[in-house]
């Protein structure tokens, strides 16, 4: 049996559940929505402008960083998997990899791009 | 693969069965959780807690409240935020229900069972990838939140679902470096062979690669998003965080979602490093021999992962009330300085290690 | 595998190609780029099922970490940096490009649909890659382990430096030099 059949389970139980949480609310609670009530809470004060307000370039960094540190790790998973085959042989192919990818983390944290002020 | 018809009607069937049980067991888990929340830490700072609500003159520790507070929620005003993203507000709690729930599917709850003929595996999905799918899964659980706080149309849902994705994202290295010294140790991606591998107590991974542990219950608690390291919600200053303009049932939901979570992680950190289904000093599989009843053996392991990730809920609750919540910086230079440079030297070295004793 | 697993696949095949045409459709009409990106995920997601069908876990599971569970954070974050306004984002109508992009993925559902029903669909015809043999070998995540790690090293060590290269990079366009800038929100 295809190892996968399950995952298509839970998306449709997934969607099923969101569904009923949904029509639950929707059947069974009031609906009185006045302007005061569905106004964006913002403690109480009518909001001033909208929530599209620009972020930091900093979750942008850390994104880009996760990405490339993602990807090491990945690799590393391929050659744990591998690693009683290869012997010493993958543990210096490994090294040599992590030597470079280190490398890059110094200059990251030298340049200080993990400091978050 | 190589099925017969029968084979694959039985397998199909088990599945369906398996499905019931455990998705039936994590829909128990917010309400229990959300009473053990209230009683908890009532019992550390000597107050009662909710120990009112019952049936006729059954309290049973007012457990009953939690079923009061999901009717309640049930019942309440669906307030939807005037600006939102209707499709994808109504859509985020699903985003963030899914990727728990797929996950818990990938955990092996027993031992197989040998019957009806063929050998039926108690994890749900069971792939040669193991690790990398619950990896790959719960790196979606980024868009619940983010979508949450974008469609929301709120500041502090927008401020609370961007600290919270990422921090998620930020813990998603350590987390996936904490488990290679595993794989290397087990040489093996496949949880239930790791849970085979740890029949002998003394080779339970929190022995074998006790820094892996310490990377991953820190990592545990940062990517599920509590104390404390739960800036997302920070009352004071973020309301709640992504889930500020959710009310009735949604707001249910991602309890859910956050409930379902940090039980798959503590049945994760039970399975990886604690034995999952093993009984200490004893070996589960022989039971079915000894009683002659086919299927004790996966009751007993079962119950034995149970009180396992029993213990890391309660340890879940047990640092909320006794560790104050970090600042965001503190969170980042955690994440990024300490944890992943200490990650890579534990692979390095666990890797050095078992290489000079086994290709010498 | 037996004629019912089989089939059971294709069908699968065809579901998720339709429905990784529509949303490849809707990355590209939407109006919002939230919603692109959005969509985008599910795009990915369901390649990677069209993966799991094809016996490659190892290769699934990489396309949802790292496509759907991080590439596009990294684009949900620049969209929200960028903070487009709702003025700014002023949908297309349906224009040449739309119509022409609804075409060219309609076709090639249909390629596809004529090419799975052709017989030997995978071309993979020499066996070395047939799932049962893959499965004898090993695994699907150790045989990829291991082409990577021998046949493909240079490759290998080589994507260290790539990713070397884009740390650095990153790391010099986000962060401009010492002297701080007001960060509008952290």
């Amino acid at each position: 049996m295809n190892p996968y059949i399950p995952v298509l389970i839970v998306l449709i139980f997934g969607l099923t559940l969101g569904a009923i949480l949904s029509g639950l609310a929707a059947f069974l609670g009031p609906k009185n929505p006045r302007p005061e009530k569905i106004d964006p809470y913002e403690c109480g004060v009518p909001k001033v402008t909208g929530a599209n307000e620009k972020m930091s370039v900093k979750f942008y960094l850390t994104a880009i960083l996760f990405i490339l540190f993602d990807i090491e790790t990945i690799f590393l998973y391929l050659w744990a998997k591998a690693f009683p085959q290869l012997g010493w042989f993958g543990v210096a192919e490994v090294m040599v990899f992590m030597v470079i990818l280190v490398a890059g983390y110094i200059y990251v944290v030298k340049r200080g791009a993990l400091e978050w002020d | 693969m190589g099925l017969t018809a029968d084979e694959f009607t039985i397998q199909f069937i088990a599945t369906l069965v398996k499905f019931a049980i455990v998705a039936g067991l994590l829909l128990q888990i917010p309400p229990v959780m959300v009473w053990v929340e209230r009683r908890v830490p009532a019992m550390m700072q000597r107050r009662k807690g909710p120990n009112r609500v019952g049936i006729f003159k059954w309290r049973i520790y007012g457990l009953m409240q939690s079923l009061a507070d999901t009717i309640k929620l049930i019942f309440k005003e669906e307030v939807v935020p005037e600006g939102a993203q209707k499709a994808f507000y109504h859509l985020a709690p699903v985003f963030s229900v899914f990727p728990a729930f797929l996950i818990a599917m990938a955990i092996p709850y027993g031992p197989d069972i040998h019957a009806f003929g063929t050998t039926i595996p108690l994890s749900i999905i069971r792939v040669d990838v193991g690790f990398l799918f619950i990896f790959a899964v719960s790196s979606l659980a980024v868009y619940g939140v983010t979508i949450a706080g974008w469609a929301s149309n709120n500041k502090y849902s927008l401020l609370g679902s961007l600290r919270a994705s990422a921090q998620m994202i930020s813990y998603e290295i350590p987390l996936g470096m904490s488990l290679i010294p595993i794989v290397l140790i087990y040489g093996t991606l496949d949880l239930n062979k790791i849970v085979e591998a740890q029949s002998h107590f003394w080779k339970w991974g929190v022995f074998l690669s006790p820094v892996s542990f310490l990377l991953f219950l820190i990592a545990m608690f940062a990517e599920t998003n509590r104390a404390p390291f739960d800036l997302a919600e920070a009352e004071g200053e973020l309301v709640a965080g992504f889930h500020t303009e959710y009310t009735s049932a949604k707001f249910a939901a991602f309890f859910l979602g956050e409930y379902v979570s940090m039980f798959v992680l503590s049945c994760l950190a039970s399975t990886v490093f604690f034995g999952g289904w093993q009984v200490p000093f004893f070996s589960v599989q022989k039971l079915d021999d000894l009683t002659g009843f086919i299927g004790v053996s996966a009751l007993i392991g079962h119950v034995t992962l149970m009180l396992k990730a029993t213990f890391f809920m309660w340890l879940y609750i047990w640092v909320r009330w006794t560790i104050p919540r970090f600042r965001y910086d503190q969170l980042m230079s955690l994440g990024w300085k300490y944890m992943i440079p200490l990650g890579l030297v534990n692979v390095v070295v666990t890797a050095v290690v078992i290489a000079a004793f086994r290709f010498s | 595998m037996s004629d019912f697993s089989l089939l059971m696949t294709h069908g699968v095949f065809h579901l998720f190609a339709a429905l990784i045409t529509l949303c490849s459709v809707l990355v590209v009409m939407s109006k919002h780029p939230v919603k692109s990106a959005v969509f985008l995920v599910v795009d990915l997601f369901l390649l990677a099922g069209l993966y799991a069908t094809l016996d490659s876990h190892f290769v699934a599971a990489i396309q949802v970490l790292v496509y759907a569970g991080a590439i596009v954070v990294l684009f949900l974050f620049v969209i929200m940096l960028l903070n487009l306004q709702p003025e700014q984002l002023r949908g297309l109508k349906f224009s040449a490009v739309e119509a022409g992009t609804l075409v060219i993925s309609l076709v090639g559902f249909l390629i596809t649909v004529v090419a799975t029903f052709k017989g030997d669909q995978t071309g993979l015809g020499d066996g070395s890659l047939d799932p049962v043999a893959i499965e004898a070998a090993g695994g699907n995540t150790y045989v990829v382990a291991m082409k990577l790690l021998t046949n493909y090293i240079w490759p290998f060590e080589l994507a260290s430096v790539l990713i070397l290269m884009a740390i650095v990079a990153a790391v010099v366009i986000a962060k401009k030099d010492k002297k701080k800038t007001s960060a509008p929100i952290s």
